[in-house]
């Protein structure tokens, strides 16, 4: 009988059963839509200050040696500079964090002598194909300095396009220098250290707005044949996707060992720069892994405040959100008073008509989560991909928050209706005065 | 004509005050939506302000430099510093650099303004403190570590000056002249003594300088010169910094403002990026409170189709009801409005307390817009219900089919 008493309000009511899952729809999309983007934000500007460049620098482990400090010095500095193996760069990638390394590239930077003078000559990747092993598959994957400059702006002649061209023997120039020297895209430059020559062709001269516009960036097999280092570099920039320092983060970078072992547990399996400076020095053992800090230290300030505002907006969102269902389950309930003063006058007692209710609303409004949350996916989605053109995450504890959040709500909305239905007189109700 | 606006009026009034509870809940619908609007509205103007003070953090992003040899001297420095826009100037510290020898290893001092390094330069960590007189340095991390050099140590750096005939006339305590045994040249050495306050990490290159006062400077390599650069943060945007250094270059002779392009190339994209964000979010979450606030007017309406046939069945003509409901609905809107923006403002200046921990702009004219908009969304989600309850047969209405 229940049933088919909860089944006929279902039909006979079905504008009003429906307006409420429509408000309710509505309500659990914004709350769907609002809360992913509020969960991906912080990915997706991760992802956007990427633009910063590198923000973990791997050197050698002793070369903590003044070799920048005096270009006249470099000839001395260079017997001294160790070097890590340039096979052990793909290393990286099999550390716990691997995944939000999104950039890196390896570097050996050296001093040549260019039409008589001398001039500072970066070998790097520029969008190397690396093949690397991971649990005994080998994996590849392209990476270099590409992404690492995305600010550079190419002002004649294109990018380097490492995997287009054939052998090594191509540069790109920085402005000034190239402006000095007069030195155009296309044309052919030799350069030499030691006896040893190159003779390169500048793809493209580059504008950066510091001092790489003085410098010439060529493939990484140039400089290391150059300085007759082959197989070895100086340097690898990484750029990692972190989360925000906290306490345990700052605990932590003073000393690792010193953490309690869930601390130590918690820190290593969250991607501070840390964790993943740490994790990089495991996994290339003669390294030393440094977090940049103008770059790190900014992230983690500008991810905080963005998630911030996302959250007090998120919560405005929800506000907004809850009142409308309430509102509209308080007038829905409110406007089948004839109806249930009838059940009473037949001798309904007033658990009954509460549990028939809410079972009704209960039911409709269920049927209203699931298309929300489908719509408030359709939304994130719009979101993620005119803001940020790539789409937002979903995740599973949304639904579950959604879920739980218009339950609660529905039956907070539920309440006055309720209560009012409680106190009505059959008799007045039926004969038609309020 | 008097006498009917009064009825109208009253009518309006009573209908409201007699059906409070289902008014107040419409009321609030209609002010979490204007509340919605003038909030998200007032944080999206001032994101961008906002947050590119928050990017200043990445440090300088302009550079002044001599234009070829030379230096930036201090009067050619004032004079650019008068072309930013005092809101905006976050800091500026010029540098000049020299080289000399601790230890007798060559090392680079950096002769600073230590006072305000920290606002061009606020990612440095410092173990330690800000060498706060004269005689007291800042050291990098890496340079402390193959020096040798820990916190509170004293260290001296020497300035090996070659004595030409001017300089030895000469008279400074601490100098000491020796000859070369070799080019059989004379020598003086010149001594200034710094005891480490603090050092400094930062996994960039500053780690590889000493950093001193400006007199300290002066006094050990005994000139007095310009800066070799002027590191200069401004919370502004690109477009606007672009025209700051365009104007320095052109106007001042001799010394050239350049964009750290790095910083400022990638705030911008960040920064648009965000303000996007908040743009779409703000739409989205409107366009669904709207549709929210009509779907409740139009319960509210619909609630009360018995009294529109009553109305009716006494000889209102239709459009007198059309009126005092749209009066209602209207009124409603023009209230949820007012309270709206008031809330949003301070919903606003919360937010940006909060998150920024500076106050929010306040915008005059996003009040107007959003009285207007409420009125106009309410008016337009009771045009509906009210038409079709007009057409209301007052005879199937009442009977309570």
């Amino acid at each position: 009988m229940f049933f088919r008493m909860v089944k006929g309000t279902f039909i006979r009511q079905k504008k009003k059963l429906l307006m409420i899952a429509l408000t309710v729809a509505l309500g659990a999309s914004i709350a769907t839509a609002m809360l992913n983007v509020m969960l991906d934000v912080g990915d997706k500007i991760n992802e956007e200050l990427k633009t910063y460049g590198s923000n973990i620098t791997v050197v050698p482990q002793s070369s903590a040696v003044i070799s920048k400090l005096y270009d006249t010095e470099e000839e001395d500095d260079d017997a001294q500079t160790e070097y890590i193996k340039e096979e052990k760069v793909g290393e990286l990638l099999t550390i716990f964090w691997a995944n939000n390394i999104t950039d890196f590239a390896p570097e050996t930077d050296t001093t040549v002598t260019l039409n008589n003078s001398e001039v500072g000559l970066v070998g790097t990747w520029f969008n190397h194909k690396l093949e690397f092993k991971k649990k005994g598959s080998v994996y590849t994957r392209d990476t270099g300095v590409i992404n690492l400059r995305s600010w550079w702006d190419v002002e004649s002649g294109t990018m380097l396009n490492e995997q287009a061209v054939s052998g090594d023997k191509y540069a790109m120039i920085g402005r000034e220098l190239a402006e000095e020297k007069n030195i155009k895209a296309g044309d052919i430059i030799t350069v030499s250290r030691d006896g040893r020559n190159e003779e390169l062709e500048i793809i493209g001269v580059f504008e950066s707005g510091d001092d790489d516009d003085n410098m010439i960036y060529t493939t990484l097999s140039v400089v290391q044949r150059l300085t007759d280092t082959v197989g070895y570099i100086k340097k690898i920039e990484v750029s990692a996707i972190t989360s925000p320092e906290d306490e345990l983060a700052i605990k932590a970078a003073k000393n690792p060992s010193l953490l309690s072992g869930d601390e130590y547990d918690l820190w290593y399996c969250t991607a501070y720069v840390s964790s993943i400076c740490f994790q990089i020095q495991e996994a290339i053992p003669e390294a030393s892994a440094s977090a940049i800090r103008q770059i790190a230290d900014s992230e983690g300030k500008i991810l905080e405040k963005t998630e911030l505002l996302m959250s007090l907006i998120t919560f405005l969102s929800l506000i907004g959100a809850t009142l409308g269902i309430s509102n509209l389950v308080t007038s829905g309930v409110m406007e089948r008073s004839q109806e249930l003063a009838l059940l009473k006058a037949v001798g309904a007692k007033n658990g009954q008509i509460t549990f028939l209710v809410l079972t009704e609303i209960i039911f409709t409004s269920i049927l209203g989560t699931i298309a929300g949350y489908f719509l408030g996916y359709g939304f994130a989605q719009i979101i993620g991909h005119s803001v940020f053109s790539s789409g937002v995450e979903m995740s599973g504890m949304v639904a579950f928050i959604v879920s739980v959040l218009i339950i609660f709500v529905t039956l907070i909305g539920s309440i006055p209706a309720i209560r009012m239905l409680l106190r009505l007189r059959p008799s007045e109700v039926l004969h038609g005065g309020h | 004509m008097n006498k009917k606006r009064k009825m109208f009026i009253r009518m309006i009034v009573a209908s409201l005050v007699r059906r409070r509870s289902r008014m107040i809940v419409a009321l609030l619908a209609i002010i979490v939506g204007a509340t919605i609007l003038s909030g998200l509205g007032l944080i999206y103007f001032d994101v961008p302000r906002q947050m590119s003070s928050q990017f200043r953090s990445y440090g300088a992003n302009i550079i002044i430099a001599p234009e070829s040899d030379g230096d930036v001297s201090y009067e050619k420095l004032q004079k650019s510093i008068t072309y930013f826009p005092s809101n905006e100037l976050e800091g500026y510290t010029p540098y000049r650099y020299e080289n000399s020898k601790i230890h007798n290893m060559p090392v680079t001092l950096a002769g600073t303004d230590l006072g305000s390094v920290l606002k061009t330069s606020p990612y440095w960590h410092i173990d330690g403190e800000l060498p706060a007189k004269n005689g007291e340095a800042l050291i990098g991390a890496k340079l402390a570590e193959s020096l040798g050099i820990s916190k509170g140590e004293s260290v001296s750096t020497v300035n090996t000056f070659e004595i030409t005939g001017e300089m030895e006339s000469i008279d400074i305590p601490d100098y000491e002249k020796y000859t070369d045994p070799e080019t059989g040249e004379t020598h003086c050495d010149h001594t200034l003594d710094l005891t480490i306050s603090g050092i400094l990490e930062t996994g960039g290159s500053e780690e590889e300088y000493i950093y001193i006062s400006l007199e300290d400077v002066e006094y050990l390599t005994l000139s007095k010169r310009g800066y070799d650069i002027v590191e200069v943060s401004v919370a502004s945007i690109k477009d606007k910094l672009s025209e700051y250094t365009e104007k320095i270059s052109k106007d001042i002779d001799g010394i050239k403002a350049k964009l750290v392009k790095r910083v400022t190339a990638s705030e911008s994209s960040v920064l648009s990026k965000l303000q996007a964000l908040v743009f779409i979010v703000t739409a989205v979450v409107l366009v669904l409170t709207m549709i929210c606030v009509a779907t409740t007017m139009a319960a509210v309406i619909a609630e009360r189709r018995r009294e529109i046939g009553l109305r009716k069945a006494l000889g209102a003509f239709n459009s007198s009801i059309v009126g005092q409901f749209m009066g209602e609905g209207l009124l409603l809107g023009a209230v949820g409005g007012i309270l709206g923006s008031v809330l949003g403002f301070l919903f606003a200046q919360y937010v940006s307390q909060h998150v920024f921990s500076s106050p929010i702009t306040f915008r005059p004219l996003l009040i107007p817009i959003t009285i207007v908009a409420s009125v106009i969304v309410t008016g337009t989600a009771c045009l509906m219900p009210i038409k079709s309850a007009v057409e209301v047969d007052p005879a199937l209405v009442l009977k309570g089919e």
